[in-house]
């Protein structure tokens, strides 16, 4: 464990800064820049060209070959659009709330391990220009937490963006949504515990180092269930189907960027791919390994003819990809749930069960490490674990009570 | 003359970028922290102090606590100013001026202010002194949970008394709809 | 400190590319304010309600218990990070905080804290007879909306 701690830290930007780190730096940064916007773009596309075709439509086909400029366009499209200053708005918040949203998607980008060296054994360093380094911006120890950090930022981006509209269908909708963020926040934070557990430090970098075979991968180590939870909670946090009841159009327009218009629309909307494109990846690395090829065993799977330091990359965009994939499904296959199920989920299913299972994993491990009898703590723990489902079931029952007490029907 | 000065300065241990960060982040949340009192919109009043409890956290990350800079900007900005916005648009939150945010006896708050910011800073520099933070590196996150699973695990525990009286009165003077 | 630069270095550039898509609409964007368009938008309709001033007492619970939670979190990580280090002590401090923290939690959804949406009643026809009698007819009982504005107060 204390090997994975010292790797908490980028080389590239240990002790004095000299010109070309200072160099690197710069050069990483422009590259995530313009990676997370080209990224956003492709991202737009890939899901009206999936949704389209789920949908058995064609979905955009002009721009470029398979319409694949058609972000572009559109883009380049809303500099030319009159930017609206609602009457009733209030000016400062409303022009300041798209910064809020899509500089936290921005800075996401920066703790992400985007590749790296993995072959026979490497620990995911390369070497540019004579400096060792990571494939990502940057690694700060508590680099995980950074995430959580900007989500909860974010939703001073989307709340103000409501409250400054000075319009009832964007208040309603942001309000909602920061209710919607925060609870889920709280799952989200809760299986990320679990993950923890079993990597032993903050360190995106750490996190992947420690996923170096197939049963590594928290995804296998944690058991399942806190990525399941993991999922779930970043859809929601996203605000994306079936959890959009932020923008949820039969109702509320357009939520909370009704009033909305031109760039700082445009910003929304960069924001909200590109979290969709930032999320996915730290699923990735929280439970897949990241960039680490797959390895089984003693055999790892290796794409031959691919340099060692772009093979890292390549598995990083396969893994990335199937959850993109899998988000424009879920867009494209489930309806919108209403919101007391929507909340319900959250506190109700996701929070205890993510709870108990933190618990449930550290006795084992706890177990693990002392000696006890893996037997006596699994049927204790469940035992527990049984004794408070029960105690959350009477809870329930109580409160359903108390409200057809007060002549409610259901 | 600079040169000597700076000389001077690193030869006390002292790391001069840190200083001049603490510098100018001191003087934002300063700036930021009397708009919070200034502004006669409360929405805007809370952002202010968003602003400053940003500062705070980024206070933190100068002085080498990053968790702790981190869990700032967790609880305070993600949770406590969420809830005071929500507090705030439960009861009133109009667009634009409002009136009525200054009460008459404002002007008593100044002297009270000057006073606690005295207090605070006589115990600040009785306490530290001439002292340096001696060690430039960050201080690691295990260090946090062996000191509160350690010595301090009886407040650890009561804290979450407190919680439950949080929860308790949260409940009980909300629920008269 | 060196190992967030880089990361203030994007914030900065973010920000920048921001301001200069601002700049850059303003310079190529057309402005034609007019009332109409800069009223609220409501589908069309001449809004002539304000925006609601108050919300349910809900959302401010849910802010309330999300507080409870993060600081449960924030606690939780260090534990997390150090668990190998910490042994079996540690883990009964984080069992019997986590035990507290899941009673409270039980306690407020036994208390509705955590309920959503308006309590529906049963409604009793019996009250409402006039609503089913025969002597309705489409004059008698439809109101004619979507006046306001049109037909002068002292005509209607």
């Amino acid at each position: 464990m204390n090997v994975v701690a010292l790797l908490a830290a980028d080389p590239l930007l240990d002790g004095e800064l000299r010109w070309t780190p200072l160099l690197i730096v710069v050069l990483k940064v422009l590259v995530i820049f313009v990676l997370g916007l080209v990224g956003t773009m492709f991202m737009v596309w890939f899901e009206r060209k999936v949704v389209a075709g789920m949908q058995n439509r064609i979905g955009p086909n002009k721009a470029g070959p398979f319409g694949i400029l058609q972000t572009l366009a559109d883009g380049t499209k809303l500099f030319f659009k009159e930017i609206m200053n609602p009457a009733r708005s209030d000016p400062w918040v409303f022009r300041l709330a798209p910064f809020l949203a899509f500089v936290p998607a921005f800075l996401v980008w920066s703790v992400i391990p985007l590749g790296g060296d993995f072959t026979e054994g490497r620990d995911g360093t390369v070497t540019w220009f004579g400096q060792v380094t990571r494939v990502q911006l940057a690694d700060p120890p508590v680099g995980i937490l950074l995430v959580l950090a900007m989500s909860s930022i974010a939703v001073y981006g989307i709340m103000l963006a409501g409250w400054a509209s000075g319009s009832k269908y964007p208040l309603l909708g942001s309000v909602r949504a920061s209710a919607q963020m925060i609870s889920y926040e709280a799952a989200l934070g809760l299986s990320l515990a679990a993950v923890l557990l079993s990597a032993g430090t903050l360190s995106t970098a750490g996190i992947v180092a420690g996923q170096n075979s197939l049963s590594n991968w928290n995804l296998v180590a944690t058991g399942f269930v806190p990525f399941f939870v993991f999922l779930v909670a970043v859809t929601a946090e996203l605000n994306r189907p079936p959890f959009d009841l932020v923008e949820a159009e039969q109702e509320l327009v357009g939520g909370f960027h009704t009033e909305y218009s031109g760039i700082p629309f445009a910003l929304f909307y960069l924001a909200e791919f590109m979290n969709t494109i930032t999320m996915s990846a730290i699923v990735v690395t929280l439970f897949l390994g990241g960039p680490q090829p797959i390895t089984i065993g003693e055999t790892t799977l290796s794409i031959g003819f691919i340099p060692g330091a772009l093979e890292g990359t390549l598995w990083f965009v396969l893994k990335l990809l199937a959850f993109l994939y899998a988000f424009v499904w879920f867009r494209a296959t489930l309806p919108r749930l209403r919101y007391d199920q929507l909340m319900d989920l959250g506190w109700k299913f996701m929070i205890p069960i993510s709870l108990g299972w933190f618990l449930l994993l550290a006795a084992i491990r706890t177990g693990d490490a002392n000696q006890w009898n893996p037997v006596v703590v699994v049927v204790s723990s469940l035992v527990l674990l049984g004794l408070g489902y029960l105690l959350f079931v009477a809870a329930l029952r109580v409160s359903a009570r108390n409200r057809e007490r007060e002549g409610a029907m259901f | 003359m600079t040169v000597t000065v700076a000389a001077v300065l690193a030869a006390d241990g002292i790391n001069i970028a840190k200083n001049v960060g603490f510098g100018i982040i001191a003087f934002g949340m300063v700036f930021a922290a009397l708009c919070v009192v200034s502004t006669r919109n409360i929405v805007h009043a809370a952002l202010w102090l968003v602003v400053v409890l940003g500062g705070v956290a980024a206070q933190y990350i100068l002085a080498g606590a990053e968790f702790v800079a981190v869990s700032q900007v967790l609880v305070y900005i993600g949770a406590v100013m969420v809830l005071f916005l929500f507090g705030i648009m439960l009861t009133r939150a109009k667009i634009g001026s409002d009136e009525g945010m200054f009460n008459d006896g404002w002007a008593l708050g100044i002297p009270v202010a000057a006073l606690l910011f005295g207090l605070l800073g006589w115990v600040i520099i009785d306490y530290a002194g001439d002292d340096v933070i001696a060690n430039q590196t960050p201080t690691p996150t295990v260090m946090l949970s062996d000191a509160y699973l350690g010595p301090f695990l009886i407040p650890f525990l009561a804290l979450t008394f407190v919680l439950l009286a949080a929860a308790i009165g949260a409940i009980v003077i909300a629920r008269k709809d | 400190m060196s190992q967030y630069l880089p990361i203030v270095v994007l914030m900065v550039l973010a920000i920048t590319f921001g301001v200069l898509s601002f700049a850059a609409a303003k310079l190529l964007a057309p402005s034609r304010p007019s009332t109409a368009k800069s009223a609220p938008y409501e589908c069309g309709i001449v809004p002539t309600r304000e925006p609601p001033q108050r919300f349910p007492v809900s959302f401010y619970i849910v802010a309330m218990l999300f507080i409870m939670f993060d600081i449960e979190i924030v606690f939780l990580y260090p534990y997390a990070v150090d668990r190998g280090a910490l042994g079996a002590y540690g883990f009964w401090a984080i069992f019997g905080f986590s035990v507290v923290f899941f009673l409270t939690f039980v306690y407020e959804v036994a208390r509705g804290g955590l309920d959503w949406g308006p309590i529906v009643r049963d409604r009793d026809l019996t009250a409402d007879a006039a609503m089913v009698s025969p002597e309705r007819t489409a004059t008698s009982t439809v109101r004619r909306v979507g006046t306001e504005g049109r037909v002068p107060e002292n005509a209607a």
